[in-house]
């Protein structure tokens, strides 16, 4: 029997850099599925040297639902509610992905008022879902004041919302054709004022977490993902733009009100680091909240009156058929492939999300990390285990 | 015997200069961060809630508690064809066409005999639906919150049943 200190000539070598590290038995630890900084139920099989991880493999399907075979048995409006619990925390883009794929199977003609309510809680919803991941990530490298800064102005958009369509969370609020219920000029006030404070105060929190040489040091050069490493495994939204691409798909392939409205794409520059690393992905994410506010308030300007739902059949088949349709959420690029028979259920939902492409980066981004710094590249990936696992 | 290769994070050069700036670096972000909390120890308004003593109260169209009417439901089944997750029992009996004509506080004629409502609100998802496509507005998500209990069978909702009728008084407004 061997001791750790024997070094036996067969066993497998481990080169970090160009030196050769401590090889002994690899130790296999299991980083979930209930470890707070996954968040969620991601279950990280790692294998360590010490502190060093040599392999890390997500394992998924904790948190599945079998949404998929289940909305080939619900009509297209009860599959809203599901819609929903894929992404939790961004239930209105959710919604809005699958609407915009039914509503061009049939051809209905959405109001103008309904477009810019739509534009208007998806980018609020942009703002929490970020928000979320700002508040996360700071406690994830230790740092728990910021959460409870951040989770104050959540707070105010998620009573907006429960107002506006009367959950907090899961809020069946965009339709097929339309919204479920008008926004209020007192509402369009409240943003207002709501966006305005917020501008000032993320400049704040941005200087309190991101430029603090603590958090910089733990996230600039860790986990970089290099640009053909992104277009390599599919990724989207801001992991692929913090790699240094511009590619937005409300910008590049327009849909809604954006073709419309003026705002920037943030890229990752390397500010702190490297290009692709996780300040960069952090600092993505903190721009785009700064374009939505931006978007919102174009957005408040233009608002017009008129019906908040189009005319759409009280039950809804849609011709057969079928469509996959893409659209930007605050993860990253939801897909959905839609195909009818003509029924009044569709035949199959397929759908494309952006956090199980996302899962799949960890294993190149692992090795040669250490433990510590395992947590900030799961942590700046930015993942929903509700969407992974569906 | 393998070898795995694993990449090097990148650390960069650290010179004598290099190290001062640094230490300043660190110093400065660490006092600008401090100044930003300071100002919320003092001067700024509590904003939890205190909830046991303190109830928020919710938004009017917050999907709360379902409560159902029985007397002006006229029995379409349109709430329980609607409900995604299919929690929603109800069975009637048609009216014998000798008895008293009823109507609905709108007006609509009751021509079925309600002899079942019931709601499994441990099934419900509070989508909604069902509110949106009652035709009388009986069926309605109240504001009602705090409803947890013991048994499973207690979450199952027989609406004709007294004690859940006498919720009307306190829980729907106007």
């Amino acid at each position: 029997m061997s001791t750790h200190n024997e070094h036996n000539e067969n066993e497998d070598k481990i080169i970090l850099g160009d030196q050769e590290i401590l090889k002994s038995d690899l130790l296999t630890l299991n980083m979930g599925p209930q470890h707070p900084a996954t968040h969620g139920v991601l279950r990280v099989e790692i294998k360590t040297d010490s502190e060093i991880v040599v392999e890390a493999i997500p394992h998924l399907g904790y948190l599945h639902r079998c949404f998929e075979k289940h909305a080939e048995n619900l009509d297209y409006r009860g599959v809203i509610p599901f819609v929903d619990r894929m992404d939790y925390l961004a239930a209105m883009s959710m919604e809005w992905g699958y609407a915009l794929a039914v509503e061009k199977m049939l051809g209905t003609e959405v109001p103008k008022r309904a477009e810019y309510i739509r534009v208007i809680v998806a980018e609020l919803q942009r703002i929490a879902s970020h928000i979320v991941f700002f508040g996360t990530y700071a406690i994830d490298l230790g740092a728990f004041t910021p959460f409870l800064y951040v989770f104050q102005d959540r707070e105010e958009i998620l009573r907006l919302f429960e107002e506006l369509s009367g959950a907090r969370m899961l809020y069946n609020y965009i339709w097929i054709g339309g919204v479920w219920n008008d926004i209020t000029d007192d509402q369009l006030k409240r943003i207002k004022s709501f966006i305005d404070r917020y501008e000032e105060d993320l400049k704040k929190y941005h200087s309190l977490v991101g430029e603090n040489r603590i958090f910089s040091d733990r996230t600039a050069n860790v986990g970089i993902l290099s640009q053909e490493q992104a277009f390599d495994y599919g990724a989207t939204g801001p992991v692929l733009r913090g790699s240094g691409v511009k590619w937005d798909l409300r910008k590049n392939r327009s849909y809604g009100l954006y073709d419309k409205l003026d705002f920037d794409v943030p890229v990752g520059e390397g500010l702190k680091g490297t290009v692709g690393d996780c300040w960069d992905r952090y600092h993505v994410r903190v721009r785009e909240m700064f374009e939505s506010i931006k978007i919102i308030r174009q957005c408040l300007d233009g608002i017009e009156e008129g019906p908040f739902i189009g005319k759409v059949p009280k039950i809804i088949k849609v011709p057969a058929g079928e469509i996959y349709l893409r659209t930007e959420c605050p993860r990253g690029e939801l897909g959905y492939h839609l195909i009818s028979d003509g029924g009044k259920t569709p035949y199959r939902l397929k759908v494309k999300s952006s956090c199980f492409t996302h899962v799949s980066l960890l294993p190149i981004l692992a090795p040669g990390q250490m433990v510590a710094d395992l947590v900030a590249t799961i942590g700046s990936i930015d993942i929903v285990l509700g969407e992974v696992d569906r | 015997m393998e070898t795995i290769h694993l990449k090097k994070t990148i650390e960069a050069d650290l010179t004598f200069s290099q190290w001062f700036k640094n230490v300043y670096s660190a110093v400065k972000t660490t006092f600008i961060g401090l100044a930003i909390t300071f100002k919320y120890v003092w001067g700024k308004d509590i904003v939890t809630i205190e909830y046991p003593e303190v109830r928020e109260e919710l938004p009017s169209n917050s999907r709360s508690r379902l409560f159902n009417d029985a007397e002006n439901c006229i029995s379409c089944l349109q709430c329980a064809v609607s409900c995604p997750v299919d929690c929603i029992y109800i069975a009637a009996v048609k009216r014998p066409t000798d008895a008293q004509k009823i109507k609905t506080k709108d007006g609509t004629p009751i021509r079925l005999d309600l002899k079942q409502y019931t709601i499994d609100t441990a099934l419900c998802c509070y989508c909604g639906l069902c509110t949106t496509v009652c035709p009388t507005e009986c069926l309605t998500h109240t504001t009602d919150y705090e409803y947890a209990s013991y048994t499973l069978a207690a979450m199952k909702y027989d609406y004709l049943a007294p004690d859940i009728r006498a919720w009307r008084t306190r829980i729907v407004k106007s």
